[in-house]
């Protein structure tokens, strides 16, 4: 054991993302043996399955990579699901009604995201209100922004193959699945920001003892809130990816998918303590969620199964990460 | 002397990258102080956690009263009769200081928590140890001495057979100390066995009977505390004599000019109309008893908290300082008193922590160039001798000491001009206490000035050219190192205003 921890490529990942990519197969094999037997005449082996999987994964990813720099901090961010429904839908509109060309919506919809992670950032960070507390309000706003904005309308993306639909393409291009390669671009580039620049060590310090950080000379409040501002941006960028594979969204949703995302995010070896966290771990931990809603729906479950379980992975995540820092004291 | 109660023997514990103790052994007595010795690392807190159950060891036997025993958890231990006053405080600041220390065998009344016979046991623990602490007081409104006090009586409350203290004078105030030391005597005579441990040589002489030494966590020796002098203590601890020589006259040129300037500084009630000056490569020490409202003037001045009214100077020229950023940008660098909480990260690496206060110059654009932090850090743990397997060890993994010694480093590195050390060598032994007043002297010749904060009378005549005495937020007294006795100083650090109340 103690010898495969040890090889150079399980160390450069880390132990914890070995397990978890164990697991992700584990998963696959499960499903893909009881699949017939609960579901008859269902397969699980087929190419399709597995774009639809990633088809979750890419929004709860985007999600997910953006709470991990929240988290990283200390703090947590509820507002990301409703926040990436109201970007879509506020955007979609526009593109739909009013006739906005498609390029700046996509913009608008990550712009809006952004508006919301400054309203969170700018209270949890120089308002001194805490985080938890911030992003119900801001889950609140957003979902009744949302459902204003459309008169409580749902918003119908352009479906493929239609004109003003090559965001589409974002996602998939035929058979290939550009949104797995963004998904994994965007993931390297957030770890670059989170291991390799100030920011990022700013970022992590801060979670781990914010007053000897500033007490040392640093304005913490500029990148306390520059956290927030990176999960808004990624919320926003987030919802182009969940029209680009889903294409309709509705006002006054989208919560289900805060848990999600911060399950996976917990799930990747991202402590809730704040100060330690994984990019890596947190898009491994996406494809796991995903794979299991793709699981379950494909053995004849309905999707509140997957809510019940999603609940049970947070807490065995959470559980197992006050462990692992108890054992170390 | 009383009989053998507790032998440790041929004690090993490995940490990854560190061999914290090889083959120590120890041996503790009824009815008799022990002092546990050694440096900064040295291995004294782990072997004190090896006892008591918190780390397991790797061989080695321990005999407890006739018997061999392994703790696998500090519950164990005590109800066997061994408790552990640790070094770092381990009180729960939301709770009430009865809840505190009945936390775990709270006594009942049916099922509900009997809050009334918890106030009145802890009361009556209190004035049995004459300790004037209300037990209904919420624990973090108490300062570090009082919390001190609550811990001790706590594991006095065990009904211990062996009681060990680690460090527990580091934050406690001279009269809190003398209480302690009654307490410490009287457990003797009731033929407990007790640990001591401390880098105050001054204490171990009062109050020990015994000396076991350490070094690199190997046994050193042992010594009979009243046949023996300092230097020996010092000498079989670092292989070396140390003098202490009291400074006799100010090192500053008359002329040297003024760095900084506070004039009327108020902050809230420990802050009363303070003002001074500070020379270029002056070392200006602030006097004082406990909570006489300096590390409040420093904070004040530092922008850590906000200050009512004041101006302040630097080179002549005004500067507002509202943050800590701006202060920074001002060249002044603070070292708190309190490095768990303000002064440290610990749970990041010593690098990380190392180049906290000026990451901006160890970048390229917006990425960290980690070779040259790396290399910053490696000089820096060289010249302070911080002991350390690598420094990507987590500054969590130090020893209490080497932890204060990051603090240092972090500003050494961040080059401030105006240094303000508060308690510079809490918890720091004689060797490395040595290395940072020669780091300061070199500092100051280098033409930075210090601000040095300190509670012990001897730091404070051996390293300051000018002394300020506050008592009660306001400075009472100035004195040149020539005309200083420590008399004076505490006639200034005694003087209140008419009649006031304290608490
Ligand atoms: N949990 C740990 N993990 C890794 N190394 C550790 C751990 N605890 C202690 N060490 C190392 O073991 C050595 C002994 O540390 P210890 O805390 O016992 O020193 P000490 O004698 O109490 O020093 P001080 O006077 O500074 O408190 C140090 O080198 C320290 O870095
Ligand atoms: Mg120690």
């Amino acid at each position: 054991m103690n010898k495969f921890k040890n090889l150079p490529v399980v160390r450069a990942i880390g132990f914890n993302r070995v397990v978890l990519i164990g697991v992700i197969l584990l998963m696959y094999l499960v499903f893909a043996l009881l699949t017939p037997v609960l579901h008859s005449g269902a397969t699980f082996l087929k190419y399709d399955r597995i774009l639809s999987a990633l088809n979750y994964a890419y929004f709860i990813g985007f999600l997910g990579l953006g709470v991990t720099f929240v988290i990283a901090t200390g703090g947590i961010d509820f507002s990301i699901g409703p926040v990436m429904f109201t970007a879509a839908l506020v955007s979609g509109y526009c593109l739909t009604q009013y006739h906005v060309p498609l390029w700046l919506c996509l913009i608008l919809s990550i712009v809006i995201g952004v508006l919301f992670g400054i309203i969170n950032g700018y209270f949890v960070a120089y308002r001194f209100l805490p985080s938890f507390i911030t992003s119900l309000a801001c889950m609140q706003i957003a979902k009744g922004v949302g459902s204003v904005f459309t008169k409580t309308q749902s918003v119908t993306w352009p479906t493929e193959g239609n004109e003003n639909a090559w965001f589409h393409y974002l996602v998939r291009w035929g058979d290939v699945p550009v949104g797995f390669i963004l998904l994994c671009l965007v993931a390297a580039i957030c770890a670059v920001v989170l291991n390799k620049t100030k920011a990022g060590r700013y970022i992590l310090c801060i979670g781990s003892n914010k007053e000897a950080v500033r007490l040392s000379g640093v304005n913490t409040k500029k990148w306390e809130m520059l956290a927030y501002i990176i999960c808004g941006l990624l919320a926003g960028v987030a919802a182009i990816f969940y029209v680009g594979a889903y294409t309709t969204v509705q006002p006054g949703l989208g919560d289900t998918f805060n848990n999600e995302a911060i399950a996976a995010c917990v799930m990747g070896g991202t402590s809730m303590a704040g100060g330690l966290a994984s990019m890596l771990g947190t898009v491994i931990g996406a494809l796991i969620i995903a794979l299991m809603q793709e699981g379950i729906l494909a053995m004849g479950f309905t999707i509140s199964y997957q809510y019940v379980i999603t609940g049970i992975i947070v807490l065995i995540a959470v559980t197992a990460d006050t462990l692992s820092r108890k054992r170390k004291n | 002397m009383g009989d053998v109660i507790l032998t440790m023997k041929g004690i090993d514990k490995r940490f990854p990258g560190v061999q914290a103790l090889s083959g120590v052994n120890l041996e503790i007595r009824k009815g008799e102080v022990l002092a546990l010795m050694g440096e900064n690392g040295a291995g004294k807190s782990t072997l004190m956690k090896v006892l008591t159950g918190i780390y397991k060891k790797d061989a080695g036997t321990i005999t407890y009263e006739g018997r061999e025993v392994e703790y696998n958890n500090p519950r164990e231990a005590q109800e066997d009769g061994i408790v552990i006053v640790h070094q770092e405080l381990n009180m729960m600041g939301h709770l009430t200081v009865a809840q505190n220390i009945f936390i775990g065998r709270e006594p009942k009344n049916g099922f509900l928590i009997d809050d009334a016979k918890m106030n009145s046991d802890t009361r009556k623990l209190f004035q049995q140890l004459n300790i004037d602490i209300n037990p209904k007081e919420t624990m973090s409104k108490l300062t570090v001495g009082k919390q001190q006090m609550c811990e001790i009586a706590k594991a006095i409350s065990h009904k211990a057979k062996v009681i060990i203290f680690d460090e527990p004078s580091a934050a406690l105030t001279e009269s809190e100390i003398e209480q302690l030391f009654k307490i410490i005597r009287n457990l003797r005579d009731q033929q407990l066995g007790i640990v001591y441990i401390s880098h105050r040589m001054d204490e171990i002489k009062k109050i020990t009977d015994r000396v076991t030494v350490m070094r690199d966590g190997c046994y050193v020796g042992t010594l009979i505390t009243k046949d023996c002098t300092k230097d020996d203590i010092i000498n079989m601890m670092v292989g070396r004599v140390i003098y202490e020589t009291p400074k006799t006259e100010s090192h500053v040129p008359p002329d040297a000019p003024v760095v900084l300037k506070v004039e009327h500084l108020n902050a809230g009630r420990m802050v009363q109309d303070v003002s001074f000056e500070l020379h270029k490569g002056e070392i200006l020490g602030f006097s004082g008893l406990m909570g006489a409202g300096r590390t409040e003037m420093a904070r004040a001045l530092f922008g850590a908290d906000p200050k009512d009214s004041g101006d302040i100077y630097i080179k002549g020229e005004k500067v507002e300082i509202h943050t800590p950023e701006d202060a920074v940008r001002h060249g002044i660098g603070y070292l708190s008193e309190d490095r768990k909480r303000f002064g440290i990260v610990l749970k990041k690496s010593i690098t990380e922590n190392a180049t906290l206060t000026c990451l901006p110059r160890y970048c390229k654009g917006v990425f960290i160039d980690k070779n040259k932090e790396k290399q910053v850090t490696k000089q820096y743990v060289d010249t302070l001798r911080i002991k350390t397997p690598g420094i990507d060890q987590l500054v969590m993994n130090l020893s209490g000491g080497n932890q204060q010694k990051v603090v240092i480093e972090k500003w050494l590195i961040g080059d401030s001009d105006i240094l303000i050390f508060d308690e510079p060598t809490r918890g720091i032994d004689v060797g490395a206490k040595q290395e940072i007043y020669e780091l300061m002297n070199r500092l100051v010749d280098e033409g930075k000035s210090i601000i040095m904060i300190s509670s012990e009378m001897a730091e404070i005549t051996r390293m300051s050219d000018r002394i300020i005495v506050m008592c009660e937020g306001r400075i009472t007294g100035e004195l040149d190192i020539k005309e200083t006795s420590q008399e004076q100083i505490m006639h200034y650090a005694t003087l209140r205003a008419g009649g006031s109340d304290n608490e």
